[in-house]
């Protein structure tokens, strides 16, 4: 048999309890093979080496989007990222325990407040979902309206919006975006994405609703197509397309709310 | 009890992607100086005197230098703008959207078209 390859990681730890101030650098030795994720680093390191690690994972398939972490600054989901990948440009089957650069640097999603080791506190990205209202509104469909008719909707109905649907809400768009790290008032990629998904929906008729919100600077208007977020998202959802399409719609909400004389005004508050 | 990392304003320079998009908004200083050069070019047509000292401006080499910048920022920023362009405008019709690369590859001959009008204007309609 065969020894197993191993190699260093950086794991960035962080426990206030411990009285903390700042993050600092853990750094580990570990097996590792093809089939290696960044999560089962994880995982490895907590059950072998150290069980007071805090990290979020659940799902192991690329489905829940509670893990994702920084690796090498980028962020990744950690079950969709590999080991192989980060030693294989160092030299194949190498063994890189020999020397101990790390080949992984696991940090905290960026631009989110760090609560412990890996895990960060994701309630501003759960506010800005919330205020785009990321669900059907139908006033005629209401419980308590008996002549409601059943939604039906025809595949080329689907297809408008269906790429934007695919969010898991894991918020590496928001990792990538540096007008989020700048302004965290900003409403950011997956949910303006996702107030997209609803604005096209054949079903929906909240359009006007979720427009208050992305009219505003703090929404499509803060965004200056850097483009990262639409890179590092998993599930191919192009939240920079999603945001900049919404500027086009804004645009157009704008302009037909000054020819109605009414103010364009922040209707959140 | 917890921690809140602040960018700072050397954000950009943390990878790649980053310092391509800076490079992006950056095209604007070159373009900015072919203006002031074309601006000066059409206040310099009120004399003579004027128009030959703007005419000698522009042969300068480091002022074509400056404009060659220009045409090549002017030219990188197409290139990302026109990718950029199916994703934020995709075309629809029916049920058909028409595929990114031909939205592309029709920007690009808009280019060819409006250069090779201009060079028809400019040799006086003997090209
Ligand atoms: S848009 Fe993509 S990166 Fe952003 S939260 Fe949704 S799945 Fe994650
Ligand atoms: S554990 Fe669910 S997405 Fe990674």
């Amino acid at each position: 048999m065969t020894q197993p390859r191993t190699c260093y990681v950086d794991i960035s730890r962080y426990d206030p309890e411990r009285g903390d101030q700042y993050p600092t650098m853990q750094r580990v030795q570990v097996p590792y093979d093809d089939s290696t994720s960044v999560l089962d680093v994880l995982q490895y390191v907590k059950e072998q080496v150290d069980s007071s690690l805090s990290y979020r994972w659940s799902c192991r398939m690329a489905i829940c989007g509670s893990c994702g972490v920084m690796v090498n600054g980028i962020p990744k989901l950690g079950c969709k990222d590999f080991v192989r990948d980060y030693v294989a440009h160092k030299g194949v089957g190498r063994d890189h325990a020999a020397n101990d650069a790390p080949a992984l640097t696991i940090e905290p999603l960026a631009h989110f407040t760090g609560e412990r080791d890996l895990v960060v506190n994701m309630d501003e990205f759960l506010t800005h979902l919330e205020a785009v209202k990321p669900y059907i509104i139908d006033p005629a469909s209401r419980p308590n309206n008996p002549s409601a008719a059943t939604h039906s909707q025809t595949p080329a109905q689907l297809a408008r919006y269906q790429q934007f649907a695919n969010c898991i809400n894991c918020g590496l768009c928001y990792a990538a975006c540096p007008q989020f790290g700048l302004n965290p008032e900003f409403v950011g990629p997956a949910a303006i994405a996702l107030a997209h998904r609803y604005n096209l929906d054949s079903r929906d008729h909240g359009k006007h609703e979720r427009m208050q919100v992305l009219n505003t600077h703090d929404g499509v208007w803060s965004c200056t197509f850097v483009g990262f977020c639409s890179d590092v998202c998993p599930k191919g959802v192009d939240p920079a397309a999603a945001v900049n399409q919404g500027k086009v719609e804004s645009a157009k909400s704008m302009l037909i709310q000054l020819f109605k004389g009414s103010s364009i005004g922040d209707s959140r508050s | 009890m917890s921690y809140k990392p602040e960018l700072t304003g050397r954000w950009w320079l943390k990878h790649g992607h980053f310092k391509r998009y800076m490079l992006r908004e950056a095209t604007v200083i070159p373009l900015v100086f072919l203006l002031c050069s074309l601006l000066a070019g059409v206040f310099s047509l009120q004399d003579v005197e004027r128009f030959s000292q703007w005419q000698a401006y522009m042969a300068h080499p480091l002022v074509i230098i400056g404009h060659t910048v220009a045409l090549g920022a002017a030219l990188y920023h197409a290139a990302t703008f026109f990718v950029l362009f199916p994703r934020v405008m995709p075309i629809r019709i029916a049920n058909y959207t028409l595929p990114a690369r031909l939205m592309v590859a029709g920007q690009w001959a808009a280019v060819l078209a409006v250069a090779l009008l201009c060079l028809w204007l400019v040799t006086g309609g003997r090209v």
